[in-house]
């Protein structure tokens, strides 16, 4: 289980907002933590796995994409705020992440 | 970049699910070849073609209008790219995109795409007629799971095309396809989604169609190509008018694979790809394949 210090929390909430602002060809200063990523960004479920596997490469994470896409069933996001918090959540317990809704 | 590049690869999409924002306004002389397209098509084709247009983006709900609509989009592209000095040294059709993929190489003529598109639907509405098919995607599952999900879900279902390491395409029965799609949800596929067909496309049902559909292909004239055409189904390289036609008939039923395709091109030394038509799919699908290349939707070509 990965420690989530406020680097990683900074640093996942760059990537975040840098990786929908070039996707979605937004300026950067229209995204906050509300923003809805279907309604607002137009985005889609293949920039979620994008992000999802660049998160794993980057934190070489020992997950599985059907545990994350049985979590996001259970728990899903639509903001930008809802999708760090889930990435860190991910970086946290990486495999274990179904355990927390136990 | 070379515009004539010997590792560039013209890139020709399935029929579309949208046309809004589409890219090719962007590129030069587009616009007036598309129209130029449409105002042959629609005599050839069917009148109907002519009240196309972008900002309604009609058809959506009629399989062959899509089809035709996607073709002659395709078909523009080509045509634009070439005048603009970009010359492929290689392509490949996804699923029907490769009627534009022979159009571009040079081995039909528009009007015989046209044709074909025509004949392959009707072959394959008779055999489709009252009954109710369907195509789905899904993506965030492996292949293992999909193998067991497909085979747990139905008779008639096929994993038709696998577009990356996590996403595929089946097509069956609908009922069968639905409970497919709710398996691989519950499963943990991160995305399914029902395409918005009435046919299984590239599925073994299809073959008696295929029969039908080789009649027409065998009636018309085919050239050399001007460039290979790389297979979807076995990643051969097509290079002669027999071969061509082979692949047509075998297109309409065989699963294809767009993902071992594209992995093909890159160990063939391809390096940079533009998607030829009305989405940016395929261009987003290739990010999920390793490898050092660029894939180029039409409105961001490079300089």
């Amino acid at each position: 289980m990965a420690r989530i210090t406020e680097n990683t929390k900074n640093e996942v909430r760059e990537i975040v907002y840098s990786f929908f602002a070039e996707e979605c060809e937004v300026d950067r200063s229209q995204i906050n933590d509300n923003t809805n990523i279907i309604k607002d960004l137009d985005g889609d479920s293949l920039m979620f796995l994008e992000l999802i596997e660049i998160f794993k490469k980057k934190y070489t994470l020992d997950i599985e994409l059907k545990v994350i896409g049985k979590y996001a069933v259970k728990n899903p996001v639509a903001t930008i705020g809802e999708l760090i918090d889930m990435q860190l959540l991910i970086i946290e317990h990486e495999k274990r992440l179904l355990e927390l809704e136990k | 970049m070379s515009l004539s590049d010997q590792h560039l690869a013209f890139i020709f999409p399935a029929f579309a699910s949208e046309y809004t924002n589409h890219p090719g306004i962007k590129l030069p002389g587009f616009i007036d070849h598309f129209h130029t397209l449409i105002s042959i098509a629609s005599p050839e084709a069917e009148t109907r073609l002519a009240d196309f247009d972008f900002e309604n983006h009609n058809f959506l709900e009629d399989e062959l209008y899509t089809q035709f609509i996607t073709y002659i989009y395709s078909c523009a592209a080509s045509v634009s790219l070439r005048k603009n000095g970009f010359i492929p040294s290689c392509s490949a059709g996804y699923s029907m995109g490769i009627y534009a993929a022979l159009y571009d190489a040079g081995v039909i003529s528009f009007t015989d795409g046209l044709m074909l598109i025509r004949s392959a639907y009707h072959a394959i509405l008779k055999l489709t007629a009252g009954k109710c098919y369907n195509m789905g995607t899904v993506i965030g599952l492996d292949i293992k799971d999909i193998k067991r999900i497909v085979s747990a879900s139905g008779a008639t279902l096929e994993i038709t095309n696998q577009n990356s390491a996590y996403a595929f395409v089946i097509s069956g029965e609908n009922t069968e396809v639905l409970t497919a799609l709710d398996a691989a949800r519950e499963e943990g596929a991160l995305h399914v989604r029902q395409l918005n067909v009435n046919t299984p496309y590239h599925s073994v049902f299809l073959q008696p169609a295929a029969m039908e559909f080789d009649h027409a292909v065998r009636s018309l004239t085919f050239s050399e190509p001007s460039c290979p055409i790389l297979s979807l189904i076995d990643g051969q390289e097509l290079t002669s008018p027999e071969s061509i036609r082979n692949e047509l008939t075998n297109n309409l039923f065989h699963h294809l694979n767009w993902f071992h395709t594209l992995m093909k091109l890159l160990d063939n030394g391809i390096n940079t790809f533009i998607e030829c038509g009305p989405s940016r799919g395929l261009l987003k699908n290739a990010k999920f394949v390793e490898g050092k290349f660029k894939f180029y939707a039409l409105d961001a070509l490079p300089h």
